[in-house]
């Protein structure tokens, strides 16, 4: 029982020490943006490796889950004689929920793992340490320019998946279903205001900073050689989708009061 | 004559393990000073200590006077500025060339223009014998040419202490022969105070003002290289022999097999 309690209380501290850990150095990255000097270099890097190098990625995941929900949704509302809400459903569900959380899940696993494995390798084989002994932050080197491409640009790429969804659903809908394209393109729109565009791209946004600040911190952290390299990346897709998710709930919670 | 470098009652455990036991060293301007000790006694922890890597768990390090624990992030980026250190495993950042390597403190510190630091670079890497090596990436260098082009990054900026971490580990003796060459041009051109940590003999003798021993994480001695040779500790004298036999190993070693004579 005592062996139990204990256990607990340890992985509790463990939890605690961790969020800390992840709150001090977020609050670092976040105060080295304005620091000098810019690394102009590095950042476009990173805005080719996050946002250019995600679009196909990005197109087919917004093209497929748009459809598959067109098709769901003409299922559902033929059975009760309203296939002429599908068009507006469909739009509102890609701009408030779809394109922002899948955006955000597939880029978690494939640019935050990314950065787990890039940090990882970095402090493993003591490159982070050469870089403090060359009086450079690796907060400020390593995390800000990451942080401020996947800050613009998966808002970007989550407008991308908009503009795909749209087409995913016109293909569905117009093409298979039979409505007519002129319904399609008043209907798709009609529930959705600039709240919900806004609403997205705020989503997306906190979800590039969730996606960056969990990838490099995971990275940041790697400790035990080939071992911990392996679980960095694991470890920061699993943690950044669940924060994901839970931010999603909230946001939405919040901005449709 | 000042200390540069001063390392005063420090001791680091991880865990359980005590690594470091109240160590004391003072290097001098312009000394070159090699710590030797079996495998880990805390050697590179005492240099990681030195550049703040990690902090001691009683004691104090002084850079020039000024107490490395006690500075802030900025005052100790500052410091490390005068400092140049060199990796055991060369820690060169491999998605860079070995332009953009040595280059690197150079471009982030310095005003130089694009010309300026691509002479700089030239200049570091022929003083490691490395010149027209700068396209290059790490992944192409062989283990010295690494180590080299480590060397030449730490001096870029032109420091005036160097540490190398066992510059000479798992390197061929003819190489290792070079390495501690480098070391000495190094030392007479740029007039450096350095630390090297190293295993090899040979390397140290040639380099060192000073020898020091770290044994079961205490300072053993600190002397010149020849009072060093024939000081009478025996635990001195069987690293300097090379035998697995005597007070230098804490678990019993196993026992010697004669090698049978070869046929003639």
């Amino acid at each position: 029982m005592l062996k139990s309690f204990t256990q607990i209380g340890a992985s509790l501290m463990e939890f605690f020490s961790q969020a800390g850990d992840f709150a001090v150095i977020s609050a670092r990255a976040l105060r080295a943006i304005l620091k000098r000097p810019f690394d102009f270099e590095n950042l476009m890097r990173q805005f080719v490796a996050i946002g250019v190098n995600s679009i196909p990625v990005v197109l087919l995941t917004g093209l497929a889950v748009s459809m598959v929900f067109a098709v769901q949704l003409a299922f559902g509302f033929k059975q009760f004689q309203a296939q002429g809400l599908a068009s507006s459903v469909e739009g509102l569900a890609v701009v408030r929920e779809l394109a922002p959380v899948i955006t955000g899940l597939m880029m978690s696993g494939r640019v935050g793992s990314a950065m787990a494995a890039e940090l990882g390798t970095m402090q493993v084989t003591e490159q982070i340490d050469a870089l403090e002994c060359l009086a450079t932050d690796p907060i400020h080197y390593l995390f800000v320019p990451r942080l401020l491409a996947a800050l613009v640009m998966l808002p970007l790429l989550t407008g991308l998946a908009i503009y795909v969804g749209y087409w995913g659903g016109y293909l569905i809908l117009v093409n298979v279903e039979g409505q007519s394209a002129y319904t399609f393109a008043h209907e798709f729109y009609k529930l959705i205001g600039t709240r919900d565009l806004r609403i997205a791209l705020t989503k997306a946004m906190v979800f590039g900073l969730i996606i960056a600040l969990v990838g490099c911190w995971r990275g940041y952290r790697t400790r035990g050689g080939a071992e911990g390299v392996g679980n960095a990346p694991t470890s920061s897709v699993v943690t950044s989708s669940l924060w994901i998710l839970v931010t999603d709930f909230f946001l939405t919670k919040l901005m449709l009061v | 004559m000042t200390a540069v470098i001063e390392v005063a009652n420090v001791s680091k455990a991880f865990g359980s393990k005590v690594v470091l036991k109240n160590v004391n060293l003072a290097v001098e301007q312009g000394e070159s000073l090699v710590i030797m000790g079996g495998s880990g006694t805390g050697k590179t922890v005492l240099l990681r200590i030195i550049m703040g890597l990690l902090a001691p768990d009683s004691g104090h390090v002084a850079v020039e006077g000024k107490t490395i624990q006690e500075l802030s992030i900025p005052e100790l980026f500052e410091v490390r500025k005068q400092i140049g250190m060199c990796f055991q495993m060369a820690a060169l950042f491999d998605s860079m060339s070995v332009f953009e390597n040595v280059g690197f403190a150079l471009k982030r510190h310095t005003k130089m223009t694009k010309k300026e630091i691509a002479m700089r670079v030239d200049e570091c890497l022929e003083m490691v014998g490395l010149k027209g090596t700068d396209k290059l990436k790490p992944s192409e260098l062989s283990g010295g040419m690494k180590r080299r082009v480590g060397f030449a990054r730490a001096i870029a900026l032109k420091p005036k202490i160097l540490l190398f971490d066992e510059p000479t580990t798992g390197l061929d003796p003819v190489m290792t022969d070079v390495i501690g060459r480098i070391i000495l041009d190094l030392k007479h051109e740029l007039g450096v105070t350095s630390i090297t940590v190293t295993h090899d003999l040979k390397s140290a003798f040639m380099i060192a003002d000073r020898v020091a021993l770290i044994f079961q994480g205490e300072c053993l001695a600190i002397e010149k290289p020849e009072v060093f040779k024939v000081n009478p500790n025996p635990v001195i004298q069987q690293f300097l022999r090379g035998d697995a036999d005597g007070p230098f190993l804490q678990d019993p070693p196993p026992p010697k097999h004669n090698r049978p004579e070869a046929n003639t």
